[in-house]
């Protein structure tokens, strides 16, 4: 549904993006990740014809997005939160979009209240929070019914009410048969949301699979919390473990939390905390995209 | 396009940008017929002529066509809104042409309204200053006429304009600054012993001036109506093709 070949963008000096390929396949929700300047932006705009790439290609359905017979109702997108003219009722932006972009007008009232914001849609969006204003964004990604998704950091500003009901949605979408393609920097947030994952850095693929696939094997970690965390330390990396520190707590990778725990016991060391650490799609970002700049 | 076109209209017509400048609009333009009955004598405000130029006051609208039309389409950068236009129109050539039109269309509504809004207030204020209202249909159609030919042109060079400067500040400082000083001033060098030179009747407002017969009276340095016509035909169209080429070059970012 969505293919990257071999894509590239230089801005001056800089490449942006760097032979950069992956492919989004109908009905999943693949999250698109890298560090700040990994060309994750560029990437989607280009995609949705914004950016012209130096070289390489990037299609939708087979095609370049301008390409399309009715783009905006086969793709939607959202890519900022300030898409709008402040001026502007919510209900008034959608109909200017709907209009363009030849979404039906019921269309309007129906995606508002999917994003929750028929009682807003009254209001000039200069007066919307920053979640109201992501959950328009995400509406106008939505007027034309589209089979394909574009997301650009969609959690930004929503709180934990609205990022839960952002997953929700964009399962409930994926499950209709969509593509979603979703770029965040809320690894936790991803893991909960997405099949797959693409991760890029500089510019450059990293690695591309589900997120079961690429936490397996990866090194656990466990954040430990101790009044005698020196002692404890000295303890741990006897055994062999590798420790980080993390403020007062200790980021113990290479053993699990009895192992750790039996150890404290038979130094007699006092504990805190021992919480075996669950996001271990962050240490797999963290490590490949590390690795990659060494 | 007709989809882009309908989309432009109502971006103008959703915004309380149109709704200020028409009040102001208002204002100005009622400020000016009642100090221009005012303060001239009876005879010179008698002749269906005198009236006629009366009738002129409604050119203001040219300049808040032109200022409409660039905070229309600088306001697409400023506020962002490029994107998502892109995004539902993805052939740039359709929202450049689609902004002229609309450029277009929303002047000549200006337009229109203004001049009827001055019709109405000097049939309500010459009576009152005992003069009578001796308009004729026929050279007042013909007037006007002309007025939304030019005000047409200069919706569209404002729209282009404002795609090819994009800040909107800078947009309608250089718009101001050329209309109220550099036209004139390079004008006046170019007619200047030294030069001597007509290209001037090339220039914009010089155009403008040639359509409405407001520009010098020397016949040399000023072209016919329909030369006016045609030259700021031209100038629009060089504003629409500078702002296609500039926004299918660049990349929204």
């Amino acid at each position: 549904m969505i293919a990257v070949e071999n894509l590239r963008k230089r801005y001056g000096k800089t490449q942006a993006v760097d032979g950069l390929s992956f492919t989004v396949e109908p009905g999943r929700v693949v999250g698109f990740l890298g560090p700040n300047g990994a060309g994750k932006t560029t990437t989607l705009r280009i995609l949705l014809g914004l950016v012209r790439a130096t070289s390489g290609q990037a299609t939708i359905l087979g095609k370049s997005y301008a390409q399309l017979e009715r783009p905006f109702c086969q793709v939607g997108a959202v890519l900022e939160a300030s898409g709008f003219h402040p001026g502007r009722k919510a209900r008034n932006h959608l109909r200017v979009l709907a209009r363009a972009g030849h979404a039906p007008k019921t269309r309007v009232d129906e995606v508002l209240k999917i994003v929750g914001l028929e009682g807003a849609a009254k209001k000039r969006v200069g007066g919307y929070s920053l979640g109201m204003r992501q959950r328009l964004a995400l509406a106008s990604a939505l007027l034309g019914d589209p089979g394909v998704l574009i997301l650009d950091e969609p959690a930004n500003g929503l709180d934990p009410e609205g990022i839960r009901w952002l997953r929700d949605t964009l399962r409930s979408l994926a499950a209709e048969g969509r593509a979603v393609l979703i770029s965040s920097h809320v690894l936790a947030e991803v893991e909960q949301t997405v099949d797959e994952v693409v991760i890029i850095n500089k510019g450059k693929f990293v690695a591309h699979g589900s997120v079961e696939e690429l936490t397996r094997g990866a090194e656990k970690r466990v954040r430990v919390c101790s009044p005698q965390a020196e002692t404890l330390k000295k303890h741990l990396i006897t055994a062999g473990l590798k420790i980080d520190e993390d403020g007062d707590a200790l980021l113990v990778t290479g053993g699990t939390s009895s192992q750790i725990g039996e150890i404290a016991a038979k130094s007699q060391v006092i504990l805190h905390e021992l919480i075996p650490l669950a996001t271990q799609l962050e240490n797999v970002f963290f490590a490949l995209t590390t690795e990659e700049q060494g | 396009m007709i989809a882009s076109l309908s989309s432009e209209w109502l971006k103008l017509r959703t915004t309380r940008t149109i709704f200020w400048l028409l009040v102001a609009l208002g204002a100005v333009i009622t400020l000016s017929v009642v100090a221009g009955v005012i303060t001239n004598d009876k005879e010179r405000i008698s002749s269906p002529h005198d009236q006629l130029d009366l009738l002129g006051i409604g050119l203001l609208a040219l300049l808040i066509a032109l200022i409409m039309g660039l905070i229309v389409s600088t306001g697409e950068f400023r506020h962002g809104t490029i994107t998502p236009t892109l995004l539902a129109t993805p052939s740039r050539a359709s929202v450049v042409i689609s902004k002229a039109i609309a450029g277009m269309l929303f002047a000549v509504a200006l337009v229109g309204l203004a001049e009827g809004l001055v019709a109405i207030e000097l049939a309500i204020v010459l009576p009152a200053k005992g003069v009578a209202f001796a308009i004729q249909s026929g050279p007042a159609a013909a007037f006007v006429g002309r007025i939304l030919i030019a005000a047409a042109l200069w919706g569209a060079i404002g729209s282009g304009l404002g795609i090819v400067i994009r800040n909107q500040i800078g947009a309608v400082v250089t718009c101001f600054v050329w209309l109220f000083f550099a036209e004139g001033l390079i004008n006046a060098i170019l007619r200047s012993h030294a030069i001597g030179s007509h290209a001037g009747r090339f220039f914009p407002l010089q155009a403008t001036g040639a359509i409405l017969d407001t520009g010098a009276r020397n016949p040399a340095d000023m072209l016919g109506r329909v030369s006016g016509i045609a030259v700021l035909v031209g100038w629009m169209l060089l504003a629409t093709f500078a702002a296609l080429v500039l926004l299918k070059r660049r990349d929204v970012s």
